[in-house]
């Protein structure tokens, strides 16, 4: 794969994010594929703010420990990121306003100083505009043309006037031709070509997907409470709201909005909430209830760094268990974690499907990582799949006898009752957070009690349709099974690639249904038993601590990370060797880089304020968000 | 027309003899005949406590919920088919003490529903702690020494958090509770009754010799409805007359658009009934090109 990466950095609310998606999506209508990568602390000004983009001519779902071209907006993205530059990488920056002195670039470092600032003054615009020069000055390093840029511009800026479009189209004019005429482009290593597209393709967050494949599903009542990763996903199917007839609630809390789900479940409405770990804290309660009074209902856990508030912007693996075992007594529930974007928006199809045909809770399991990051996707791959409600009954019946109530839950073979909804005639009963009677009336009878529990728990035997096996990715012969889940699919299965390029056979094995496990979980595991690694974004291995205890395999390695970031193909490739020549067993990858660069750093209110017609104000961009 | 054997199951409520929930059962029952409700487009929703049992005993739909949760559950049922009379039901723990916050914001939301709040001024199912309207220097089983804090003021409290309808009445008084509950059924909007409860169990100040002297009908004394104000001073007679007053009846009415109303999703047609089998996703996926 011939690939190119392009990473942008400066302060919070200089637009970084935009761009990042903005570049991604020029590559992508004109052929290549593009994996947007932010991370940015949890700050709404200042701090540092990256976002990586990396551009491949085949699908691309992680992000590189490496970039070849980085456009810094400021010293202190030189200062953090210069290390992370590949052999003959490059960085553009603002010599005008930015002074490297002090700073030592590596010698193989190509510097490119061109004053961002002022050629966006010069198109009318101000410090927000410097992204836009550096769009341009980076597409005529590629050798790419300016056209798809400004037929985005139209797209982004079409409403806000013709003025503002034309100030955008200058901007990266400007950044373009500054390049051209005083750098030989050509000397540029990487050189991109427009590519022939077979089928449109879609860029979209792991959020969006999320959101979309829930609109595909059907859903028509939404309540959440705002708290990162989840948020973006309210936010999303809040614009959506008028257009696919949703209603959207921001609860007060996340106890009222699981509350609320699950009520306008039992209504008959297809509902969902998405929130991160201390939310779904709140949540668990409810959940309970969901499972004990069967009513079907959807929630999305995008896990962030824990525990506690812990780091709210950065992402971990960590919630795994908490999912699995949320809310007090036994009872079975389905998680389902999504290993890159389209996988997303099937799978919370197929949640919607699992929850109503089982009438149990079912948890889409996501994290910052797979929440926050786009890629570029097939537009063929997002299909709609058939709705099934399962047995719920929306026909009116013969009414009951004076007094009577409807059997909802009445013993059946496959542990799943009819379920009518409020409004239907004849169905009259009790939905309650107590043991109860087939007909919802509450017992405290212990045969009834044990019927009940064995009743629920029998719709497992029934469902290994709807769970999905794991994949199994790599060469034939493999010295070594690599075990991932849910947003580490990309990393590990590139890991895969890389070490086959040196000729080291390894596999891996990636679990998108974590809870149950598929029965050919089972088979692939113990096939591999006995050359396992388990990879993961946390530091006690806890899905690995599951299939131990699941399947009984034992793993021969690890490779965990937990200080906050996701692991990176690279890492994975390193120490998969390392584990395989015996050179090391288990491994904990962290970033060791001095500077502690992205987390709360307050950048100087003068510097930052340079340029901007109402400077940042006195809040030295602390203000604390999340 | 349904009647009231029609709202009545066959199994027998098992509450304390003399507690204030039988009359609460008998009038809400009634209320329903009286509006003309049917027992397959009603939903009674309830918290957990021995006031969350109405679930049951109302012969409708019924949903008991978790402890403090019955208006966001009972909110989700209405928003996803707003056709459903929708009832919720709860303790004063319940809706004063764990749910508050539901309370205060289901008040301003001004959602279709109707709130009986079971208002024994004790936990009663929990044998007798010390609850949010416990009256100050109360003794209960969690606060054998007295309660300390001031009571809420749950009239007071919805009254100034834009509730549309406010009323309280009296197990006491049963033609009371029944004509209350009418109107709060056929008010638009959200509608709060605070019914005060006589706990033989547990609570052995708020007797019904205790109300019987303090009790009066303010609507019959020639109180406005209308009047925000004044519906607050009197929510608030109670604790200022050193419980020498204490009024029943509707304190504040104001008819205003409904949450349900703000909403052109459910114009057409109540999202629920929406066919989902073939949603085009054609617009909305195109923006990610
Ligand atoms: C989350 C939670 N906490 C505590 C309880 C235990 N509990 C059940 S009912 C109740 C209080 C009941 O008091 P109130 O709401 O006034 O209802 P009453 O029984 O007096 O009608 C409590 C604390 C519970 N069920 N759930
Ligand atoms: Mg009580």
């Amino acid at each position: 794969m011939t690939e190119f990466v392009w990473k942008i950095g400066g302060e919070a609310g200089f637009g970084v994010m935009g761009a990042g998606i903005l570049f991604g999506k020029v590559f992508t209508r004109t052929g290549h594929y593009a994996f947007i990568y932010p991370e940015y602390p949890s700050l709404i000004k200042g701090g540092l703010n990256t976002t990586q983009v990396r551009v491949g001519d085949a699908p691309v779902n992680a992000p590189s420990k490496t970039y070849d071209l980085l456009v810094a907006l400021n010293k202190f993205t030189v200062e953090a990121c210069k290390d992370e530059a590949r052999t003959g990488g490059s960085i553009i920056y603002d010599g005008k306003n930015t002074d490297l002195t002090g700073i030592n670039v590596r010698e193989d470092i190509q510097l490119y100083n061109i004053p961002l600032l002022e050629i966006a003054q010069n198109a009318g615009g101000d410090m927000l505009m410097r992204n836009t020069v550096a769009m341009g000055a980076s597409l005529a390093l590629v050798g790419y043309t300016l056209d798809q840029l400004d037929v985005m511009i139209h797209e982004i800026f079409g409403r806000k006037g013709e003025d503002v479009v034309k100030i955008n189209m200058d901007a990266a004019k400007g950044g373009y031709d500054y390049v051209k005429a005083h750098y030989d482009a050509g000397k540029f290593p990487i050189k991109l070509e427009k590519r022939r597209m077979r089928e449109s393709k879609f860029v979209l967050t792991g959020n969006e997907a999320i959101g979309a494949g829930a609109i595909q599903a059907g859903l028509k009542f939404f309540a959440s409470y705002p708290m990162t990763p989840a948020s973006s996903i309210l936010h999303y199917i809040a614009a959506h709201e008028y257009d696919h007839n949703i209603i959207v609630k921001h609860a007060e809390d996340e106890i009222a909005s699981m509350n609320m789900v699950v009520g306008a479940s039992y209504a008959g409405a297809r509902s969902m909430c998405c929130t991160s770990g201390g939310g779904f804290a709140l949540k668990s309660e409810a959940l309970g209830l969901a499972a004990l009074a069967e009513t079907p209902v959807v929630v999305v856990l995008s896990q962030r760094t824990g525990p506690s508030t812990g780091m709210p912007t950065w992402t971990e693996q960590a919630d795994l268990r908490f999912a699995m075992h949320a809310s007090q007594g036994d009872f079975l529930r389905v998680i389902l974690a999504p290993g890159d974007v389209t996988e997303a928006y099937m799978h919370t199809q197929r949640a919607f499907n699992i929850a109503e045909k089982y009438q149990i809770p079912v948890i889409i399991l996501s994290d910052k990582f797979l929440s926050e990051s786009a890629a570029t996707t097939d537009s063929s791959d997002y299909k709609p799949l058939p709705i099934e409600r399962g047995k719920m009954i929306t026909q009116h019946m013969q009414p009951l006898p004076q007094g009577g109530r409807f059997k909802r839950y009445e013993f059946t073979e496959d542990g799943v009752s009819p379920r009518p909804i409020p409004g239907v005639i004849g169905g009259e009963h009790v939905a309650t957070s107590y043991e109860h009677w087939e007909n919802g009336f509450s017992t405290e009878h212990f045969e009834t009690r044990k019927k009940m529990v064995d009743k629920r728990a029998r719709k497992i035997n029934f469902m290994a349709n709807d769970l999905i096996p794991p994949t199994l990715y790599g060469p034939k012969g493999a010295k070594l099974t690599l075990v991932c889940w849910g947003s580490h699919k990309a990393p590990v299965f590139e890991a895969v690639d890389i070490l086959k390029k040196e000729g080291v056979k390894v596999n891996a094995l990636h679990f998108s249904c974590v809870h149950p496990l598929h029965p050919l979980a089972y088979e692939l595991l113990l096939k591999y038993r006995k050359r396992l690694v388990i990879v993961e974004n946390n530091s006690t291995a806890q899905f690995g601590g599951y299939l131990k205890e699941k399947v009984g395999v034992q793993f021969i390695g690890s490779i965990l990370r937990y200080d906050a970031r996701p692991l990176f193909p690279e890492d994975v490739a390193e120490h998969a060797k390392a584990i395989l020549e015996g050179r090391e067993k288990d491994a904990v990858v962290y970033d060791r880089t001095p500077v502690e660069y992205y987390t709360a750093r307050i950048i100087d209110t003068k510097e930052a304020g340079k340029g901007l017609d109402k400077p940042l104000g006195e809040s030295k961009h602390t203000i604390e968000v999340i | 027309m349904a009647t009231v054997n029609d709202f009545t199951p066959k199994e027998q409520p098992q509450w304390c003899p003399g507690c204030g929930n039988f009359g609460i059962m008998l009038a809400l029952r009634n209320a329903l005949v009286k509006v003309g409700a049917e027992t397959h487009n009603t939903v009674v929703v309830s918290g957990v406590g021995c006031s969350g049992k109405d679930a049951h005993y109302v012969r409708t739909y019924g949903y008991e919920g978790l402890h403090g949760r019955a208006l966001p559950l009972a909110t989700g049922i209405k928003l996803a088919n707003s056709r459903l009379r929708v009832i919720a039901m709860g303790g004063d723990g319940d809706g004063y003490g764990i749910g508050l916050n539901h309370f205060v914001q289901t008040c301003r939301r001004n959602i279709g529903l109707t709130y009986i709040v079971h208002d024994n001024a004790i936990y009663g199912l929990t044998t007798g702690q010390t609850s949010p309207t416990s009256m100050k220097g109360m003794k209960t089983k969690s606060t054998p020494h007295g309660v300390l804090e001031e009571p809420i003021h749950p009239l007071a409290l919805a009254i100034t958090s834009d509730a549309t309808f406010v009323a309280r009445t009296y197990t006491g008084n049963i033609p009371h509770m029944i004509e209350v509950f009418t109107q709060a059924l056929a008010h638009k909007g959200f509608a709060l009754v605070d019914v005060l409860q006589i706990c033989p169990s547990w609570n052995k100040v708020n007797t019904p010799e205790w109300f019987k002297t303090r009790i009066y009908d303010l609507n019959k004394e020639g109180h406005d409805v209308a009047d925000k104000i004044k519906a607050y001073e009197k929510a608030l007679e109670d604790v200022h007359s050193g419980y020498e007053r204490v009024p029943i009846g509707i304190f504040y009415k104001v008819d205003k658009p409904t949450y349900e109303d703000g909403l052109p999703q459910r114009k057409e047609k109540e999202v629920f009934e929406h066919d989902i089998s073939a949603i085009n996703m054609e617009k909305t996926l195109a923006k990610f090109i």
